[in-house]
């Protein structure tokens, strides 16, 4: 498969605090923030309903919990390995959104990474940035 | 007028039930509606559709039977059995699923509320009563026309105010309008750091140094007309500050510089320039 | 005071000087830096240099922090630290009570020393159900959240385009990722940042 750009961001999950209080483990049961995990939008047919990728032109295969993604933070060069803990990011509500780094860019949301792997390729302040994902 | 109340429930049970339905039976949505709801943590994933739908048929046939007279006690009796179900339902959904949405009136993603729990509590004292009084709706509209009226405009109205899936129809439209007359949101100016931070990220000089960057933004200040953004970050072994500068009227991110200082001897160790001579304005300041 | 003021003219005058050991950063290619310290977590699993919780102490320059999981930590603020709460701002900021993300490089005794830590920081996909003067209300996951603009911190990003101060393109009903710091034990938020789909 070649590596799909588009743009991450990150999300809580598991036991936390604050609004995040609520967001438990994800459709997977074992999300926790401070773990190496992600959310992906085609987990099933329940969480492709939702998301719905393809109504901005994105093709993304059909993945389960526990499946390994590798995203490259197309900023800086830095790789994070993460595995499937949730259904999301909800791709169809941003649907055409673009974010760059030089020339670098990414355009539509294709993965979302709980706080510890996202800080580990970008800093959280930064809520969104351009990235590839791959599965090697 | 107990009696007038409870002869004219039939019409607004069957209205609500058949427009309930319409969303479970007829919308393209309806797939993505069940999957989204507590259904598919109550009956799993494969059988959420399939009792959707199943429900979306039940409601439309008793709807219509409620709808059409005569109005028989048996008809008031299923709807109040049905709305104590949704009441039941709702209440699991919210305890065991509350990211679930409700998948009610409408397709529209509606995460259970109490608002949705006063509407099914509605339902079920309409049914009821119904059940307990039975009338002929038909004929009480036709003996009484304006308080009939005034009942079923004053009921649907409570359906309609408790039902966060409608307001998109009603209520969200009312606060654009006075978001429109009064401008809560106007009165935001200057440059936001974000704006200089994406400038800094969009230039080749931040591309060169992002891999030394030790930590998000630990500082930054306006000199003149200039913005620094200042990171840690680590360069031959050595702890340096990497700090940016941008021009605050040039958004080109070729106009982006940087230097890397040794945080012990103030040394500058790297400086980079996205231009050879940009073209921003000018800080005074001393060579050290 | 002095010093900050002195130490900033000093990096000042480094950034708008001239190039310098420009020639050097060759090998610097965002790729070939990264390869050389790859990270060591395993897919999936928690990463030992990351730390999330709520500070319980401050004590010198250590913040003790209890982890949602009740675990305790240790994280040491060092002169090189970045902290944020809403914006860059500085540790005297940080209280008890506070949540937070930081990470660092967890040192012999098991103390964290933070490179960046985030304080109340939160990353929420809501919809827009009111807004007010300098607020929005918002309905995330079926709960009510208050969002409120800090004039000269809060931006906006309307689909990609460069952020903005200006928050009035904002809709009543609209989808939006709000990125912005908790007001510990409420509903209620201030925003860094707010994304917008056109």
């Amino acid at each position: 498969m070649a590596a799909l750009r588009g743009e991450m961001s990150w999300f809580c999950c598991g036991t936390a605090w604050g609004p995040c209080g609520t967001a438990g483990g994800g459709a997977c049961g074992t999300c926790k923030s401070g773990n190496y995990q992600h959310a992906w939008p085609n987990t099933s047919d329940a969480c492709f309903s939702i998301t719905r990728p393809d109504s901005c032109g994105v093709s993304m295969s059909r993945r389960g919990c526990g499946f390994r993604h590798y995203t490259t933070n197309l900023c800086t060069g830095a790789r994070v390995g993460t595995t499937i803990a949730d259904c999301g990011p909800q791709t169809d509500l941003f649907c055409g959104e673009t974010s760059c780094c030089g020339s670098a860019c990414g355009s539509n949301r294709i993965i979302d990474l709980t706080p510890a792997a996202f800080s580990a390729i970008a800093s959280l302040s930064n809520g969104l940035r351009p990235c590839s994902v791959d599965i090697v | 007028m107990i009696d007038t109340i409870a002869a004219l429930q039939p019409p607004v049970l069957g209205a609500v039930l058949i427009w309930s339905a319409r969303v479970k039976l007829f919308s393209r949505h309806a797939a993505a509606a069940a999957h989204r709801s507590a259904l598919t943590r109550l009956i799993g994933q494969r059988r959420a559709l399939p009792a959707y739908r199943l429900l979306g048929g039940v409601e439309l046939t008793l709807g219509a039977l409620l709808l059409l007279p005569p109005a028989l006690r048996l008809e008031a009796a299923a709807a109040t059995f049905l709305a104590l179900g949704f009441l039941a339902y709702l209440t699991y959904a919210r305890r065991a699923a509350p990211t679930s949405s409700c998948g009610c009136l409408s397709a529209r993603q509606t995460p259970v509320s109490g608002r949705s729990l006063a509407r099914a509590a509605l339902l079920v004292t309409g049914a009821g009563l119904a059940w307990l009084i039975p009338g002929d709706w038909p004929g009480t509209l036709t003996a009484r026309p304006l308080a009939g009226g005034v009942l079923l405009l004053v009921e649907a109205a409570a359906v309609v105010a408790l039902s966060p899936e409608l307001d998109a129809a009603w209520l969200l439209p009312l606060r654009r309008l006075r978001a429109r007359l009064t401008h809560p949101l106007r009165g935001g100016s200057g440059l936001p750091l974000l704006a200089t931070l994406q400038q800094v990220q969009l230039s080749d000089t931040y591309r060169r140094v992002a891999p030394l960057l030790r930590s998000d933004v630990r500082e930054h200040w306006d000199d003149g007309d200039w913005r620094f953004v200042g990171h840690a970050a680590l360069y031959q072994g050595r702890a340096v500050t990497a700090v940016f500068a941008t021009p605050l009227a040039d958004r080109d991110p070729d106009t982006v510089r940087v230097a890397l200082v040794d945080d012990t001897t103030g040394h500058t160790l790297l400086a980079l320039a996205g231009t050879p001579k940009p073209a921003g304005p000018q800080l005074d300041v001393v060579p050290a | 005071m002095p010093h900050t003021l002195d130490r900033r003219r000093l990096l000042a005058t480094a950034a708008l000087g001239g190039v310098v050991g420009a020639t050097g950063l060759g090998s610097l290619a965002p790729e070939a830096a990264f390869a050389a310290e790859a990270p060591a977590v395993e897919p999936g699993a928690p990463d030992p240099n990351f730390v999330e919780g709520r500070i319980s102490k401050i004590s010198g320059h250590l913040l003790l922090v209890t982890g949602s999981d009740t675990v305790l930590h240790s994280i040491r603020i060092t002169s090189g630290t970045s902290i944020w709460k809403l914006h860059p701002t500085t540790f005297d900021q940080v209280a008890i009570g506070d949540g937070l993300y930081a990470r660092g490089v967890r040192l012999p005794d098991g103390t964290l020393a933070a490179d960046s830590v985030w304080v109340n920081i939160v990353n929420l996909h809501a919809h827009i159900t009111s807004v007010g003067r300098n607020v929005l209300h918002l309905d995330h996951q079926g709960r009510r959240i208050v969002a409120h603009v800090v004039p000269g911190r809060s931006a906006a990003v309307y689909n990609g385009t460069p952020a903005v101060s200006d928050l009035s393109l904002l809709r009543v009903g609209r989808h939006v990722q709000v990125l912005g710091a908790w007001h510990p034990d409420t509903n209620e938020i201030s925003i860094a940042t707010v994304y917008a789909a056109a």
